[in-house]
């Protein structure tokens, strides 16, 4: 079976004052319909920037996808003209973003924002596209929906708001939702409901999801599979209980170690020391050499290439040479 | 939505590694504004009408008063009067030369003047709120409601023409422009934790207005500043063109507003004065640009 | 011996404006009558979401924000009562460290200043001392002497919220308020914090009055914990026993909604307390349960009358119908 999105040896330049940095480097992923593939990692370790990628939404220049491909259904979006990927955007890949104030239009009615959204990709008559938007509403578990239909952005709580981001996004039945932080900007209660709601929505119109997260804990409640990235490649990658019971890499270890969870015990969390380097600054080894326990003379001159060991594929000398 | 920049800016501005530099934001903000072709135009452009109206008349004797060469005499045509002389006959090249300093002063005084009432009284405002923002504000809005021009004559006929009565008039007329900026940017600072962490170290009021935030709303006040100089230059101008300025100081005012009757027989005395002021008010308003580029920290790094 | 702190029925109020010209100027009841106390050495959490009241409650009890009403005892000497020059005096024993690392330090002082600026505010020490006592605290939070003359802009996040921590401690405070501290962070730069945090608190014998929306940060850091929903505790009690045997909803759905390792999506995990809406606005009047709108326990007599915090069991529960759920 060839999946539904599938991003091959990804590379995505940008223009700083630093010169040219590379934001992505070999990421290759794949999604299959009605899974849901997490990406997770620190700031600045390139996973926004993938979800722009497959959005076509890349701000060029500064930026640049330099190599690789991003098929959707076999349709490569590298290149594809702008008209193909703005009829795409909305109907085949929808996006949910990550603030969910700014990204409504705050001077236009919630379900007139869902009816233009809707009116864009379907041959559906105004009048038609307020019914559809009110509908929608109503399935994201919008009590009232009429009357929110009217509401303006600013005069719904933060979870409304997020809320009407996912109706708005999954109007056209997408095939491929992107979903980058949807809940780092809401309460943990609202939160639980968001991703829920997200649960529900994937069973029951089938889209694939694309969850870009720092939250190992997200993961573990949303993700079929998950790809760990680390200054803008991926590290490790498989199916979201082998690889939070059976972490390789020493990131993707320490991501899990140092959340503060509850009911562990330990006086002193596990730190992984450091900072993500600036993309600036990649030398020719790992990324994570300076910040690894178990980095040594090779980790510091080459960059190790993922592939499959023991469980799933990881990025690492040191798992490849038995040190872990 | 996150900007996509944003995921390599702040390693790339905060890499401890490589920190080891010490600059300061004012000296950041001089390497960008070292690096603004425009801002540097201007600055030069600026330097030289300086220098001319400092030491000009070190190397170019001659009182702009005094009747040197017959009227009307037109410009490159006799040596002793380069740029001709103007409707009673005075050399325009004295002219220049000497009146460049009156305006610059007005200008700056005026600058000066608006921006101490508009800072002093904006940052109260914006920092007290409550009934205090509300009096002030208030008094902006009756100022900034008055016609300025109106206005500046009035007081000038009042209190006879003289550079410092100028140079008040025009502060009083343009300082409410300065008072909101100022107030806006009292209260967003304000607002800002290393605000409350100066209140939670035990610092005082005065401290906190004029240590804290006022270092941080300078940026914006600089800018405004720069501008105003401009503005003032050119109030000047039109002071003096309509006759109101001082009649006993030669200033490119006096020079365009004496000759204004006889433009379409001469072009030349109101040109070339005019020409003075344009170049001035561009090399500052050139040099307010390259300020605000170089201290508003959204542009950095662009 | 009376406790480090001793926070008595606190109340913070905002005038909000009219919404006509004759009506009458209606009130947000941000903290409606909070009472907890800290004892030596210890972390009390607050915890609770946006709108909750937590950060207020703590400014209002180190006098950052008015406090309508009550008593905070500090040592047994109301700070309520303390007049401006007393206050600044009594600043020194308790400081405060802040959410945002980016806007909690001014960007045009260096930081070796910035670390200094208590101990010349408070005139303590001699200039020479002061400057010592900055290089003790850089080593102290795990910064290097050469990075003194830096300016803020020049460090990571967590490098910042060390700058943070360094200032509040100049003063040798007894009380440090933690505002959120580390919830502007990345996962693993959190941990740095935390561990931090937890071994300052053992070597110098700190109190903290930690606020936080993370019940994983709260679990790590504190001895005791209070749950706040729309300006009141609604649950208090040492930490294990709130934890562990929870008995107000509010709680327990807090818990339920906190994102864990433990539930997983291939083994179809349900979630066992489930709360619908959002929190309503704490504004006008009020009768009944804060709770009550999203209650799954809700009654009638939650409606109409207010619980109070009464000791049930391990805990301290607002609840008419407290227990395990259901």
């Amino acid at each position: 079976m060839t999946p539904l999105l599938e991003i091959d040896n990804l590379r995505v330049t940008f223009d700083t004052r630093h010169g040219m940095v590379t934001a992505l480097d070999s990421v290759s992923l794949h999604l299959n319909a009605g899974e849901t593939l997490g990406v997770v990692g620190e700031s600045g370790c390139g996973k926004s920037i993938t979800a722009l990628s497959v959005m076509g939404l890349i701000p060029q220049p500064p930026g640049r996808i330099a190599g690789g491909s991003i098929r959707l259904n076999g349709e490569d979006l590298v290149g594809a003209e702008p008209a193909r990927l703005r009829s795409l955007r909305g109907s085949d890949v929808a996006m949910i973003f990550q603030e969910p104030m700014t990204s409504l239009n705050p001077v236009l009615r919630c379900g007139d924002q869902i009816a233009e959204a809707v009116m864009l990709h379907q041959n559906v008559d105004s009048a038609r596209a307020s019914r559809l938007a009110v509908e929608l509403l109503d399935r994201v578990g919008i009590p009232a929906p009429a009357q929110r239909a009217r509401d303006y952005p600013h005069q719904l709580s933060g979870g409304m708001r997020q809320r009407v981001m996912i109706a708005m996004a999954v109007s056209c039945r997408p095939k491929v939702l992107v979903a980058d932080e949807p809940t780092t900007a809401l309460d943990v209660t609202v939160q639980a409901q968001i991703f829920d709601l997200l649960n529900e929505i994937q069973r029951d119109v089938g889209a694939a999801i694309l969850l870009i997260t720092h939250d190992m804990g997200a993961i573990s409640e949303m993700a079929d599979r998950v790809a760990v990235m680390y200054a803008g490649r991926v590290v490790e990658q498989g199916k979201a209980d082998d690889v939070l019971d059976h972490a390789e890499h020493p990131y993707t270890r320490g991501l899990i170690d140092c959340i503060p969870a509850l009911g562990r015990r330990d006086d002193t969390l596990r730190e992984i020391p450091g900072v993500v380097p600036p993309l600036h600054l990649l030398g020719d080894g790992c990324a994570f050499a300076s910040r690894c326990a178990h980095a040594d003379r090779r980790c510091l001159a080459q960059k190790p290439v993922l592939t499959k060991w023991r469980h799933h594929p990881v990025a690492c000398h040191a798992v490849e040479e038995g040190r872990i | 939505m996150k900007q996509p920049t944003a995921e390599t800016a702040p390693a790339a501005a905060g890499d401890p590694a490589t920190a080891q530099r010490v600059e300061s934001p004012a000296r950041e903000a001089w390497r960008m504004f070292s690096r603004n072709v425009p801002a540097l135009l201007g600055v030069f452009l600026l330097a030289l009408v300086l220098l001319a109206t400092l030491y000009g008349k070190l190397f170019y004797g001659g009182d702009p008063f005094e009747i040197v060469w017959a009227p009307y005499e037109p410009p490159l045509t006799t040596p002793s009067v380069p740029l001709g002389t103007d409707y009673l006959g005075r050399d325009i090249v004295a002219g220049l030369l000497t009146g460049g300093a009156p305006t610059l002063t007005v200008g700056a005084s005026a600058a000066l003047i608006t921006m101490v009432i508009g800072i002093s009284l904006g940052s109260l405002a914006g920092y007290y709120g409550g009934w205090v923002d509300n009096l002030l504000m208030r008094i902006t809005e009756f100022f900034q409601v008055l016609p300025a021009l109106l206005f500046a004559m009035v007081l000038v006929t009042l209190f006879s023409p003289s550079l410092w009565t100028i140079a008040i008039a025009i502060g009083v007329v343009s300082w409410p422009q300065t008072a909101r900026l100022t107030r806006a940017e009292f209260l967003r600072i304000k607002e800002l934790e290393y605000v409350t962490a100066a209140r939670a170290i035990g610092a005082r009021n005065r401290r906190i207005i004029w240590k804290v935030i006022l270092p941080n709303a300078a940026p914006p006040l600089i800018v405004s500043a720069t501008l105003t100089i401009g503005v003032a230059v050119l109030f000047e101008a039109g002071l003096s063109f309509l006759g109101l300025g001082d009649p006993n100081v030669m200033s490119w005012g006096l020079m365009i507003g004496a000759n204004r009757d006889y433009m379409l027989d001469a072009w030349w005395p109101v040109t070339f004065p005019g020409l003075a002021i344009f170049v001035t008010v561009f090399a500052v308003s050139l040099i307010g640009d390259g300020l605000n580029d170089a201290l508003n920290p959204k542009l950095r790094g662009r | 011996m009376t406790a480090l702190l001793d926070v008595r029925d606190l109340s913070v109020r905002f005038a909000m404006p009219r919404p006509s010209l004759f009506a009458p100027r209606p009130h947000l009841e941000a903290v409606r009558q909070v009472s907890f106390t800290l004892e030596r050495g210890e972390a009390l959490g607050i915890v609770g979401e946006s709108g909750s009241g937590k950060t207020t409650t703590a400014m209002a009890a180190i006098r950052l924000v008015n406090a309508a009403g009550g008593q905070v005892l500090f040592d047994g000497e109301d700070l309520l009562g303390l007049d401006e020059k007393a206050m600044r005096a009594r600043r020194r024993d308790i400081q405060l460290i802040f959410q945002d690392p980016y806007s909690s330090l001014d960007p045009r002082a260096r930081v070796a200043d910035i670390v200094r600026e208590p101990m010349d505010l408070m005139q303590i020490g001699t200039p020479a001392e002061r400057r010592r006592r900055v290089g003790e605290l850089f080593e102290l939070v795990g910064l290097r002497p050469d990075q003194m003359n830096l300016f803020p802009h020049q460090f990571s996040g967590g490098q910042r919220q060390r700058i943070s921590i360094a200032r509040a401690l100049a003063t040798h405070p007894r009380l440090v308020v933690c505002d959120e501290p580390v919830s502007a962070l990345d996962v693993a730069i959190q941990a740095q914090i935390l561990n931090l945090l937890a071994r300052l608190k053992a070597e110098l014998g700190l109190s903290y009055l930690f606020i936080s929306h993370d019940l994983g940060v709260v679990w790590h850091v504190c001895d005791h914990v209070a749950v706040m929903y729309l300006g009141q505790i609604v649950e208090s009690g040492p930490r294990d026993a709130l934890f562990e045997t929870p008995q107000h909803p509010y709680t327990q759905a807090l818990l339920a909604a906190a994102p864990s390792l433990a539930r997983r999506k291939s083994r179809g995990y349900v979630r066992p307390v489930k709360v619908s809406g959002d929190p309503a606005g704490p504004i006008g009047q009020r009768t009944g349960c804060p709770f009550a709108g999203r209650c799954p326990r809700v009654r009638d007599l939650c409606r109409d009358t207010a619980p109070a915090l009464t000791r049930q069991g391990p805990t301290d529960v607002a609840c008419h119908f407290p227990g395990p759920p259901d």
